[in-house]
C-alpha cells in the first residue's frame, strides 16, 4: 500500500495552478504532478493505494473554496474538474470506476479557480486554499 | 420538426472531448447555411511573447508547456529551428532518439483520439465511460497503448508530460540498449493490436462526404516524415521549411482570436495524418502499408471521418518503425552536438499528431530570442474544418438539432483540435430561421 498524492494542473495558467502547487509543497506522500494528458491518471495507482487527487474547480463557489469528495463512496461532478485538461480528472476517475481499476482509497480536493489566465500568478484566495490542502496533508 | 416561421436555437454547453476552448456559430436560413463561425479562445499569443528576450536554449523546454498533449512536438520544432538559425543539421543516432520519442507521442495521442475521443462518437456513445462498459476489452487494450506511449516518452525523454531530457544538440542523457529493449516486447504487443484497431475503426459507418483538400505535410525523401523533411503539398508546393514565410500567412478573422492560416494566393488547406497519409503513404512501415490496403484505404483518400483509420494506420507504423529504431540503435556518445548560436533567423519544422507545427525564432547577438512565431496545426487547419461543416450542414439541413449537432462535433473531432494551443471548450449554437 502506497500514499499517493497527484496534483493535477498547469503551473502557467493562474489558479490553474494550485493541484500542481499543493503536490509540490507535500513531502510526506509519493506525489506525481500532471499537467494535460491525464488519462495517465489511471496509471498512476495501484488497487491496494490510499490516493488523493488535488485539482482546481470551477463550481461557481467563491475563488478559494476548497471541496472534499471521496470518489469511492461518490461520483465527481462531471464537468466541475475539467478544467483546462485533455480527459478530465472527474472522467478519468469514472472510467476506472467502470473498468474497476480504482485504488482502495481515493479522495478529491477542488480548489476552486478564480482566473486561469495564461501568465497569470495565482490569486491571493487560491495561494491561502493551496497552503491549508497542502498543510493539512502533510500533516495526515 | 421545424415549422415554418419557426426560429430555433440550440447551445450545447461544450463539446466534450474536444480538448481546448471554442465555440462555434451556424446559422441555417430556410435550409441554406448562411453564416457559419468556428471560433478557437487560442491563448492570444501568450507563448510567443513569453519567448522574447529568453535564451535561445531555452525554447524547447518552454514551448513543450503550450500542450500537455504534444510536448514533443513544440519541443522538436523548437530544437529544429534553432539548430536552423545556427546553420546545422543534426542526424545519426540524436535523430532516431528523436524520431523514437515522437512515435512515443504519436502513439499517446493518437490512442486517446481514436479510441477514447473520436470512437465512441461512431459508435454512438456520449462518451468513453459509457463505451467502457460495453467493450471493456477495447478501452482497456486503449489504456495500454495510450501507456506504451507514454512509456517510450518517458524512456526517452526523460518524463512523458514535458519532457526534460531534450536540448538543442541532442539529448542531456541517452537511454542505453537494454532501456531500450526493455520496451520491445510490449511494442510487439502494440504492434499487432494497432493492426487489429485498424480492422475495427475500418468497420465503423461513415458519413458519405468528401471534399476536394490542398493537403500539406512534410516530406522526407527516404521516409514517412515525422522529425524534419521538405514541405510539399498535393498542389504542388515543394519547399524547404525556411521558406514558410514565403508561401504562408495567417491572417485574423473577425470572429476568432485565434489566426487562421492561409497558403498566399492559394487558400485553406489541410494538415495532419490525412494529408501525410495522401503525400507520403507509399513511406508507410510494411505493415503499416499492408493494414491500409487489408481495410481498402488509399493515399488520397478525402472522406474526413476516415482520419480515425489513417491514425490507427499511424499507430500500426509508429509501433513498426520503433522496434526498428531499437533494433539497430547504438547509443550516441555523447547525446548531443554542441550548437554555436548565432544572430540569426531559424526555421523547424515537424509533424506533430495533428499535423504540421512551424516554429520561427529570431535570435539577436547576445544569443536572445528577439521574435517567434508559432503556428500550431489546428490553427491551420480552421478554414478547412469550417470548409467541412458548411458543406457538410448544407446537405443535412433536414436533421434533427440534435442528430445534427452530434455529427458536427464527430466533424470538429475528425481534425483532433488541439488543447492549450487551440481550444478548451466549444459551444457550438445552431440557429435555425424559416426562408421568408
Amino acid at each position: 500500500m502506497t500514499r499517493r498524492l497527484i496534483g493535477i494542473g498547469n503551473p502557467d495558467r493562474g489558479d490553474d495552478a494550485a493541484g500542481w502547487e499543493v503536490a509540490g509543497r507535500v513531502t510526506s506522500w509519493d506525489v506525481s504532478r500532471l499537467t494535460a494528458g491525464s488519462l495517465s491518471l489511471i496509471d498512476l495507482w495501484d488497487a491496494d493505494d490510499e490516493v488523493v487527487i488535488v485539482d482546481a474547480m470551477k463550481s461557481g463557489a467563491s475563488r478559494g473554496t476548497v471541496v472534499r469528495i471521496d470518489a469511492i463512496t461518490d461520483r465527481l461532478p462531471q464537468g466541475q474538474f475539467s478544467s483546462t485538461h485533455a480527459f478530465g480528472p472527474a472522467a478519468v476517475v469514472e472510467l476506472a470506476r467502470t473498468m474497476d481499476r480504482l485504488p482502495r482509497s481515493l479522495v478529491v480536493y477542488g480548489i476552486e479557480a478564480g482566473h486561469v489566465d495564461h501568465g497569470a500568478p495565482m490569486s491571493p484566495e487560491v495561494i491561502a486554499a493551496v497552503s491549508a490542502v497542502a498543510e493539512e496533508l502533510q500533516h495526515a | 420538426m421545424n415549422m415554418p416561421g419557426e426560429r430555433r436555437e440550440i447551445a450545447v454547453d461544450y463539446l466534450a472531448r474536444v480538448e481546448g476552448e471554442g465555440a462555434m456559430y451556424l446559422k441555417i436560413d430556410g435550409g441554406e447555411v448562411t453564416d457559419l463561425q468556428f471560433n478557437i479562445f487560442e491563448p492570444p499569443r501568450f507563448y510567443e511573447a513569453f519567448l522574447r528576450g529568453r535564451h535561445f536554449a531555452e525554447a524547447p523546454d518552454i514551448t513543450s508547456r503550450i500542450c500537455g498533449i504534444c510536448p514533443v512536438a513544440y519541443q522538436t520544432s523548437a530544437v529544429n529551428a534553432m539548430e536552423n538559425a545556427a546553420g546545422m543539421f543534426v542526424g545519426g543516432q540524436i535523430r532516431e532518439l528523436r524520431r523514437l520519442l515522437y512515435f512515443g507521442e504519436w502513439i499517446e495521442s493518437h490512442t486517446l483520439h481514436v479510441y477514447m475521443l473520436h470512437a465512441p462518437d461512431f459508435l454512438g456513445y456520449p462518451s468513453a465511460i459509457e463505451m467502457a462498459a460495453d467493450l471493456p476489452d477495447a478501452v482497456t487494450n486503449a489504456l495500454r497503448l495510450k501507456k506504451l506511449g507514454n512509456s517510450i516518452m518517458t524512456m526517452v525523454g526523460g518524463r512523458e508530460i514535458h519532457p526534460v531530457n531534450v536540448r538543442v544538440g541532442g539529448f542531456y542523457r541517452s537511454p542505453t540498449k537494454s532501456e531500450l529493449r526493455s520496451l520491445v516486447d510490449e511494442l510487439e504487443w502494440a504492434l499487432a493490436t494497432a493492426e487489429a484497431t485498424v480492422a475495427l475503426v475500418a468497420t465503423f459507418d461513415f458519413p458519405d462526404f468528401e471534399m476536394d483538400y490542398d493537403f500539406v505535410a512534410l516530406h522526407h525523401p527516404d521516409e514517412y516524415a515525422i522529425t524534419d523533411g521538405r514541405i510539399v503539398s498535393s498542389s504542388g508546393i515543394d519547399i524547404d521549411p525556411t521558406q514558410w514565410p514565403d508561401h504562408f500567412e495567417e491572417t485574423h478573422v473577425e470572429w476568432s482570436n485565434a489566426l487562421h492560416a492561409n497558403i498566399i494566393g492559394g487558400g485553406s488547406y489541410y494538415v495532419g495524418p490525412m494529408a501525410r497519409f495522401a503525400l507520403n503513404g507509399k513511406q508507410l512501415s510494411p505493415r503499416a502499408k499492408a493494414a491500409a490496403e487489408s481495410v481498402g484505404l488509399v493515399p488520397g483518400e478525402s472522406n474526413p471521418f476516415k482520419s480515425i483509420i489513417v491514425r490507427a494506420v499511424e499507430i500500426v507504423h509508429a509501433c513498426e518503425t520503433s522496434l526498428e529504431i531499437i533494433g539497430s540503435y547504438e547509443p550516441p556518445d555523447p547525446p548531443f552536438v554542441v550548437v554555436e548560436p548565432r544572430s540569426a533567423t531559424g526555421h523547424g519544422v515537424s509533424e506533430a499528431p495533428r499535423g504540421l507545427l512551424y516554429h520561427r525564432y529570431d535570435i539577436d547577438e547576445k544569443d536572445l530570442i528577439a521574435d517567434a512565431q508559432i503556428v500550431p496545426p489546428t490553427s491551420q487547419n480552421q478554414r478547412s474544418i469550417e470548409n467541412d461543416l458548411r458543406e457538410y450542414v448544407s446537405g443535412r439541413t433536414h436533421l434533427d438539432d440534435e442528430t445534427l449537432t452530434w455529427q458536427l462535433e464527430q466533424a470538429i473531432r475528425n481534425y483532433d483540435p488541439c488543447i492549450s494551443c487551440a481550444t478548451h471548450f466549444l459551444d457550438l449554437t445552431v440557429e435555425r430561421t424559416a426562408a421568408k
